[in-house]
């Protein structure tokens, strides 16, 4: 069970949709663990509806309604596939079709010796939406954000000096939040991240790299 | 913000005895027997209200918000099937095929090239407890009563960032004020509107 969550106003752009599409797909994939947060998201739903049976209606004319209701014929039979619940536990639905297989076929490319990343895309052009697996017990070298950072534990768990964090716990880090996440020792670590900006490393061994590191959205 | 129109036959009783809704009780309908004169009187309901909202906040022009309103109200008779008045309130989930249609619609002007549709982000809700409607309906009662006594500048926010699918930050942007102030407003908006998460800890 999850035990960290995006706070209530992440959830109300998420409910609105008016969140953007990599970072509503981030949310949408902690959802898949986490209960809680898809009760909230269905409250913060009712309250959007709420607004819309209040709006003020604008007129729509009887040509609109038989131009409906003569294309209802076109439409393919009322079959429907339900949404599946999501499963406690597995990969997002989502990205596993982003993804089009498992973590071992995607292409990773090497950073460190302990951090491989592999891109994803998404179509959403300010933001990148990546996978990072760092082997058990390594470190990320310790880096700031020039941007916010969005991270969703999908397998095994990493600490950095605020806590430990595990399968479905979702963190959001915002610019200037320096950290140096470390892997736990048990087994590797997988972890969606989503940034709108590049990471920065900070220690001196590692600045070298920051050129580099530009930002690969879409 | 207006009062809702046809408030007053938001309800009726069933033959059964049990209070229903008379959209929910269309959208049954439709699925059951495709029935078409449930589908006008949900059509007369809904649709101007569709209008509404993809008109807000937007530069939409009437064709585009007509085409909307043509897209959704032909999704919500070919999702009838799926719709399940145990678990769901008919407006919520009108609204949500509503918002993921104008979020889709919204991306395809800006020609946005994604595999992923709005629908595999924000699916419809599927409440999964028992009695969920009986609670997201009165859920949807006190939010109603208590959205009057809301002050203006956090009711100017929540229609922003619903009914206009604006960021906070570009509320923010829009309202020239601090995002910070933004979020707040928010903040207060649901503490008054009892709109809270269970206790845990923020990552």
């Amino acid at each position: 069970m999850a035990k960290f969550h995006p706070e209530l106003d992440l959830l109300t752009e998420y409910a609105a949709g008016s969140l953007s599409l990599a970072q509503a797909a981030c949310v949408a994939a902690h959802m898949n663990y986490c209960e809680q947060c898809r009760r909230t998201a269905g409250q913060l739903e009712d309250l959007g509806a709420t607004l819309f049976d209040s709006l003020q209606p604008e007129t729509v004319g009887d040509v609109q309604l038989n131009a409906v209701l003569a294309r209802l014929d076109d439409l393919p039979p009322l079959s429907y596939t339900k949404v599946e619940q999501p499963l406690a536990g597995q990969t997002p639905a989502l990205l596993q079709r982003l993804m089009r297989g498992n973590f071992a076929d995607l292409a990773w490319k090497k950073i460190t010796k302990t951090l491989s990343i592999s891109y994803l895309s998404t179509g959403d052009p300010g933001y990148e939406f990546a996978l990072y697996h760092i082997k058990a017990g390594g470190k990320i070298p310790e880096h700031t954000h020039r941007g916010s950072e969005m991270t969703l534990v999908l397998e095994g768990g990493f600490s950095d000096a605020n806590g430990s964090y595990h399968q479905g716990d979702f963190l959001f880090r915002e610019p200037s939040d320096v950290h140096a996440p470390t892997a736990l020792q048990s087994e590797d670590c997988i972890c969606l991240a989503v940034l709108d900006a590049p990471l920065k490393f900070t220690s001196w061994k590692h600045r070298w790299m920051n050129p580099f590191l530009s930002l690969r959205a879409g | 913000m207006s009062e809702q129109q046809g408030n007053t036959n938001d309800q009726w009783k069933a033959p059964s005895g049990r209070r229903t809704d008379e959209w929910s009780e269309c959208l049954t309908l439709i699925a059951a027997n495709e029935d078409r004169a449930a589908f006008t009187r949900l059509f007369r309901h809904f649709a101007p209200l569709i209008k509404a909202f993809a008109l807000s906040g937007s530069n939409l022009s009437a064709t585009v918000a007509d085409e909307l309103v043509q897209e959704v109200m032909l999704k919500v008779w070919q999702k009838a099937g799926a719709f399940n008045p145990e678990k769901a309130a008919a407006s919520t989930w009108v609204y949500t095929i509503a918002r993921n249609c104008r979020t889709d619609m919204f991306r395809r002007l800006q020609k946005f090239d994604t595999p992923i549709a709005a629908d595999d982000v924000c699916p419809e809700q599927e409440g999964e407890e028992p009695f969920s409607q009986l609670q997201s309906r009165r859920n949807r009662e006190r939010v109603r009563e208590m959205m009057k006594e809301l002050p203006a500048d956090q009711a100017q926010i929540l229609a922003k960032v619903y009914m206009e699918g604006k960021s906070h930050a570009e509320a923010a942007g829009e309202l020239d004020l601090p995002l910070g102030t933004v979020k707040s407003r928010v903040r207060l908006a649901l503490q008054k509107l009892q709109i809270q998460m269970e206790s845990y800890s923020y990552g």
